[in-house]
């Protein structure tokens, strides 16, 4: 076990040094950008490579992390080159327009993630609502979505609170914590590019 | 448990997550709560500029959206701060530098100018490439010892975390601090709104400090 353990290292280390490598030389902005994304993907590596539950734990976060730096990131990259055109997102397909079939495959998505519940379902429902936003565009006021993401994030803490100084209330938490983090990622993951440029009108 | 930082005061358990205040993590966590305090606080400076070879001189405007955003990022950093300087899980430190570092991109990047942008910029890849040393670390900690609790690293008698996990973790924390090093950047540093960059120091600062505890106590 040991010696896989230490191959994989290996190979994740040499992943590492080569993105590096690749950051060290390149010059450009955008690029270096692009390639920090990919040194970010050993970190991941070396901490799947514990091939424990404790691993899926700790990836999360760090994906967490390394996603929000590079969204600032980018977001400071856009203010200091002066872009600031709003990129034309939707395609222009009319099947994806006026069919109904995003409507049902979205539907579908969001059913099927309820039913899966947590951070999963909250992924697979927020990946349904993303795709209606990007098949049909959006025209509504996306406060109310960004509220509901704060309030279902507050209902999860207090869940953990619960699981921590009143266990006996367990089965409430669950719910909570259940519920709490499938209504966060979802409202979180159908703001992901939609929120462009939109706060200060 | 003893460690360099004395014998723990008293601790505070999250399930498995324990924060412990020795002495030494105690009055870090003070430092950290009374900037935090000062940066609520205080109003923010107007900067001057003289002119030079004359009497005149010109205020810079600053709008107070941004001087808005700036206080929420040092009050955030504040917060991290005091989560990275009591907690007692090797991860959660991690979790918590990383945040320093980012709320330290964002102290400096919402300043209106092109150079502050482009120093925040190369900073922040300096801080998103320090946190695969940090996570590499603490992974190969938890790997080498299955647990991450600290308590539990320092109450062995034979010291099992290698000396590869260290460096990487005390790699991975001079990454995410590196804003003191970008003093040479002046133009970081030039930008009107003296406590919050301030507080880009002083979280740096901690971090180092907290680091050096923890590697000698594991």
């Amino acid at each position: 076990m040991w010696e896989e353990y230490s191959i994989g290292l290996l190979g994740v280390l040499l992943c590492g040094v080569i993105a590096f490598v690749a950051l060290a030389i390149e010059k450009d902005d955008l690029h270096r950008l692009l390639l920090i994304d990919l040194v970010e993907i050993p970190s991941l590596g070396i901490v799947a490579l514990l091939a424990t539950d404790l691993a899926e734990a700790l990836i999360l976060p760090g994906l967490v992390v390394g996603i929000a730096e590079l969204l600032a990131l980018s977001q400071i990259y856009l203010v200091k080159e002066g872009l600031k055109e709003q990129p034309e997102g939707r395609l222009h397909i009319e099947v994806i327009e006026y069919a109904d079939a995003p409507l049902i495959l979205s539907l579908f998505l969001v059913v099927y993630g309820i039913i899966l519940s947590g951070f999963t379902g909250g992924g697979v429902a927020g990946l349904g609502v993303v795709f209606y936003f990007m098949s049909r565009g959006y025209k509504e006021d996306l406060s109310l979505l960004e509220a509901a993401a704060g309030i279902s994030w507050a209902i999860w803490i207090v869940s953990f609170f619960v699981f921590m100084f009143l266990p006996q209330y367990w089965l409430l938490a669950v719910f909570g914590a259940g519920g709490g983090i499938l209504l966060k990622v979802i409202a979180k993951m159908s703001l992901v590019g939609t929120m462009w440029g939109r706060s200060h009108e | 448990m003893s460690s360099v930082g004395g014998t723990p005061l008293f601790l505070l358990e999250f399930g498995d997550i324990v924060m412990y205040f020795t002495p030494y993590t105690t009055s870090l966590f003070i430092l950290a709560l009374v900037f935090t305090c000062i940066v609520i606080l205080s109003r923010p400076e107007n900067q001057l500029d003289i002119i030079f070879g004359s009497d005149g001189y010109y205020t810079k405007e600053t709008e107070v959206e941004e001087l808005r955003f700036r206080r929420f990022m040092s009050i955030a950093c504040g917060l991290a701060c005091l989560g990275a300087t009591v907690t007692g899980d090797v991860f959660d430190f991690t979790l918590f530098v990383s945040l320093v570092g980012i709320t330290n991109v964002g102290i400096v990047a919402a300043v209106r100018s092109r150079h502050v942008q482009n120093a925040a910029f190369q900073y922040g890849i300096v801080a998103l490439a320090g946190t695969v040393p940090l996570f590499g670390g603490a992974a190969i900690v938890a790997a080498t010892n299955g647990t991450l609790s600290m308590i539990e690293l320092s109450a062995r008698t034979m010291s099992g975390v290698p000396l590869i996990a260290k460096a990487l973790l005390t790699l991975g924390v001079m990454g995410e601090g590196m804003a003191p090093f970008y003093a040479a950047k002046a133009e970081m540093f030039r930008a009107p709104g003296a406590p919050y960059v301030i507080m880009c120091s002083l979280s740096s600062l901690l971090i180092f400090l907290r680091v050096v505890e923890v590697i000698i106590t594991m």
